[in-house]
């Protein structure tokens, strides 16, 4: 399978080609689907700078985050973002679900709730390849691409992908040791499909091997190499990166964990804000240099919880204090369709994000609890 | 005593059984049955998580289930298995995994019952990879009730904040027994009855994919609170229960850990080293369909040029090569017609011995075991 930079550009603008008609041509055909409003938006890049994240350290201390002050400025800031104490994983999924979502710190399992990739997937008629998810936290996020509810579920979910997990060090020295998987001919490709037809039908996908592709590609690019406090923050922002400039997915979903290094490390934990604020800065320039997503994406970004008010015994900062510092966090949005140097006083909830999203591309989080987030759009 | 149960359950047939929702008859029948491909491939990826080794297929296959069972449970590999699923449960992998020696000499302690399941699981809880994944008060607390104790959170704020109280040195009552310190978190939590119940629970749906029966619950905490050593015992009347039979012929999704071992053992005929095996289970379940990367590894490996796989040319009897390929594969023989597309592909100019191991593998049938 060797595969050149270009050859791979253009097999993946026409496999994004494809998979937006046939999103387009399916959505036609979706009677659920509801009538958005005109929307400049096509993409949307949705951040959970989850580990637990202060105000006070973003924008309470704006030299700390200099690109999301500067987004702030062209965007619409809501201070007063609720939510609840659930543990992480619980927590950032409620952002995904619109549902207050109480699970297991460690729970290895997925959400009972309906996620707004599914929503959305299913709602529009959206490819496989229209929502992603990059996460920094392990095998457990993997989790959040889909619920068990039974109207939707694994069809509908978004690809995930856990940039530490899969950019490990060790596995690119496998794959460097074992070499890449040698171009099969035609013919043989033939015989392959027939063999496998036998075996479970006309069951092979198309979407399976664009993916088995861009991880090839993205395997062998620098994403394994990153280092530093942030090292599978910055893993995932990378990912998200490079999925939106080659696939241009619709929807493109990061999940942050690193600044949980502040339950031993306080300083460990300012240089991890600092650092995602940087990398959410390339992310953002990246968009701005491609034509086809300039003035098309949109961001939103949001913690999942903060972190207690003051610090602990180890000088480092929790999360179980009940406190505002905890209970409250800022919500960011950024876009076209969003008003511009606005501040939302009102309370809100992190459980509003999803709603809201579904709404900006057309669909209905109907079993949310949250609602549209007041005041953003223009 | 494990040894003998068989034949008690002959004799005794009332009594075996008694409480765990299978007859007598239903659970010596299992034992009795001699091991088809299928069976033994799926009791081999559960209790050793791997799939049979060569040298395996040839002494297991068509021997009674009850003779592997003996041989396999209680043995160092299906402890060293059991300890790797839970340190996997607790999420203590990656850079949480424990390097302690005191952490590493479990298999071989459960193995020489030097120590009890429950006592594993209280020093994996001791470790300091264990503190470090869970840190601070409420994190560390949250987790020892969630996962040990099997307590839901929402229902356990009282005890949540006693138990945060004790984490801190303080003086209370945690889950029954008075306490001061992390370490009495821990062991408070371990020594519940609801910890022995919330393990067989897990425990049984980590085997057979599906919920105990809630009548047999109650007997089997009984008796592993009395026989601490019983785990075992327990484990085989699962294995040979109607239960099993049917989670087998259900067939379940094959876990990324299981995968990962069953593609080097299926392809290599070896078991991966560390260093092979964690990178890529890492790598796996980073995805949530981690069917393109299977896939892809499959090939990797496959065109590494480093597997002794034979040529076709050597295959002096291709058709029985084949059919030997999906008895250790998939656990049973190829239909008439997937037995004409393997030749078919092996008779062809461009058709590989590594194509057709590359169908098998990355199919849904492999990848659902």
């Amino acid at each position: 399978m060797s595969l050149d930079r270009r050859e791979f550009l253009k097999w993946s603008a026409a496999a994004g080609a494809a998979a937006s008609l046939s999103g387009y041509l399916s959505a036609q055909q979706k009677p659920g689907a509801q009538k958005a409003a005109k929307r400049k938006t096509e993409h949307l890049v949705l951040i959970a700078f989850a580990g637990g994240v202060r105000t006070r350290e973003t924008f309470g201390t704006p030299a700390n985050v200099p690109v999301m002050v500067s987004m702030a400025e062209e965007g619409v800031l809501f201070p007063r973002a609720r939510t609840a104490n659930l543990g992480h994983f619980g927590a950032a999924l409620s952002i995904f679900t619109g549902n207050a979502e109480q699970r297991g710190i460690r729970e290895n399992v997925r959400g009972k709730d309906v996620t707004l990739f599914e929503y959305l997937r299913k709602d529009l008629g959206w490819g496989p390849n229209e929502a992603w998810i990059a996460t920094s936290g392990g095998a457990q996020q993997v989790n959040y691409a889909y619920g068990l509810h039974p109207e939707y579920g694994p069809q509908y979910g978004a690809n995930t992908l856990d940039g530490e997990g899969i950019f490990n060090r060790e596995f690119k020295q496998l794959i460097e040791t074992w070499g890449r998987p040698r171009e099969m001919p035609p013919r043989e490709k033939e015989l392959l499909q027939r063999v496998r037809r036998g075996l479970a039908g006309d069951a092979a996908t198309q979407g399976a091997e664009q993916v088995e592709r861009f991880l090839l590609e993205e395997l062998t690019r620098g994403t394994s190499d990153l280092t530093g406090a942030n090292a599978s923050d910055a893993k995932a922002l990378r990912v998200a990166r490079n999925l939106l400039t080659l696939f241009r997915p619709r929807l493109t979903a990061v999940v942050l964990q690193d600044a949980d290094i502040a339950h031993g490390n306080y300083n460990g934990y300012l240089e991890v804000v600092r650092r995602n604020d940087a990398a959410i800065g390339e992310l953002l320039e990246a968009v701005r240099q491609n034509p086809q997503l300039n003035g098309r994406t949109s961001f939103l970004i949001v913690p999942e919880f903060g972190r207690d008010s003051d610090l602990n015994s180890r000088r480092g900062l929790d999360h179980g204090d009940g406190s505002d510092d905890l209970r409250f966090v800022t919500c960011l949005g950024w876009g076209p369709d969003f008003r511009r140097g606005s501040v939302v006083q009102e309370e809100v909830g992190v459980v509003d994000v999803a709603p809201t999203v579904c709404e900006l591309f057309g669909a209905k989080a109907r079993f949310a609890r949250g609602k549209r987030l007041p005041g953003l759009f223009a | 005593m494990k040894d003998r149960i068989p034949v008690l359950g002959l004799f005794f047939g009332v009594f075996l059984g008694a409480g765990t929702g299978y007859s007598a008859q239903e659970l010596a029948g299992g034992a009795s049955a001699a091991l088809d491909g299928r069976t033994l491939r799926v009791l081999c990826l559960e209790l050793l998580g791997r799939p049979p080794l060569p040298e395996e297929w040839e002494r297991w296959l068509g021997r009674p289930r009850a003779e592997y069972l003996d041989s396999t449970i209680g043995s160092k590999a299906f402890w060293e298995h059991w300890y790797e699923e839970q340190l996997y449960y607790f999420l203590l992998i990656n850079n949480f995994r424990p390097a302690q020696d005191r952490q590493i000499a479990i298999p071989a302690d459960l193995a020489a019952q030097r120590c009890s399941v429950r006592e594993a699981l209280h020093r994996i809880a001791l470790s300091s990879s264990f503190d470090l994944r869970n840190p601070g008060a409420d994190t560390f607390v949250t987790v020892v009730l969630e996962q040990i104790a099997g307590l839901d959170i929402t229902r356990s704020q009282r005890e949540l904040e006693i138990g945060k109280r004790v984490y801190d040195g303080g003086s209370g009552v945690f889950l029954g027994t008075q306490g001061a310190s992390q370490a009495d978190v821990v062991r408070n939590a371990v020594m519940s009855r609801s910890s022995v119940q919330h393990f067989l629970r897990r425990e049984y749906e980590r085997l057979l994919h599906v919920k105990p029966d809630a009548a047999a619950l109650p007997v089997w905490i009984a008796r592993l609170e009395k026989e601490p050593l019983a785990y075992g015992e327990l484990l085989r009347e699962w294995c040979t229960s109607p239960a099993f039979d049917a989670r087998v012929a259900r067939g379940e999704t094959l876990e990324n850990r299981a995968f990962v071992r069953a593609l080097f053992v299926d392809l290599a005929g070896r078991l991966p080293r560390f260093e092979e095996a964690e990178p890529m289970r890492e790598a796996l379940d980073a995805l949530a369909d981690s069917t393109p990367l299977r896939s892809l590894s499959a090939r990797m490996l496959l065109d590494s040029g480093k597997l002794a796989l034979p040529k076709k040319q050597e295959l002096a009897n291709r058709e029985a090569w084949v059919r030997e390929r999906y008895l250790r594969l998939l656990g049973r023989a190829p239909t008439a017609e997937q037995l004409a597309d393997a030749l078919a592909l092996l008779e062809a100019p461009e058709g590989r011995v590594e194509t057709l191991l590359y169908a098998l593998v990355s199919s849904p049938e492999y990848n659902r075991s």
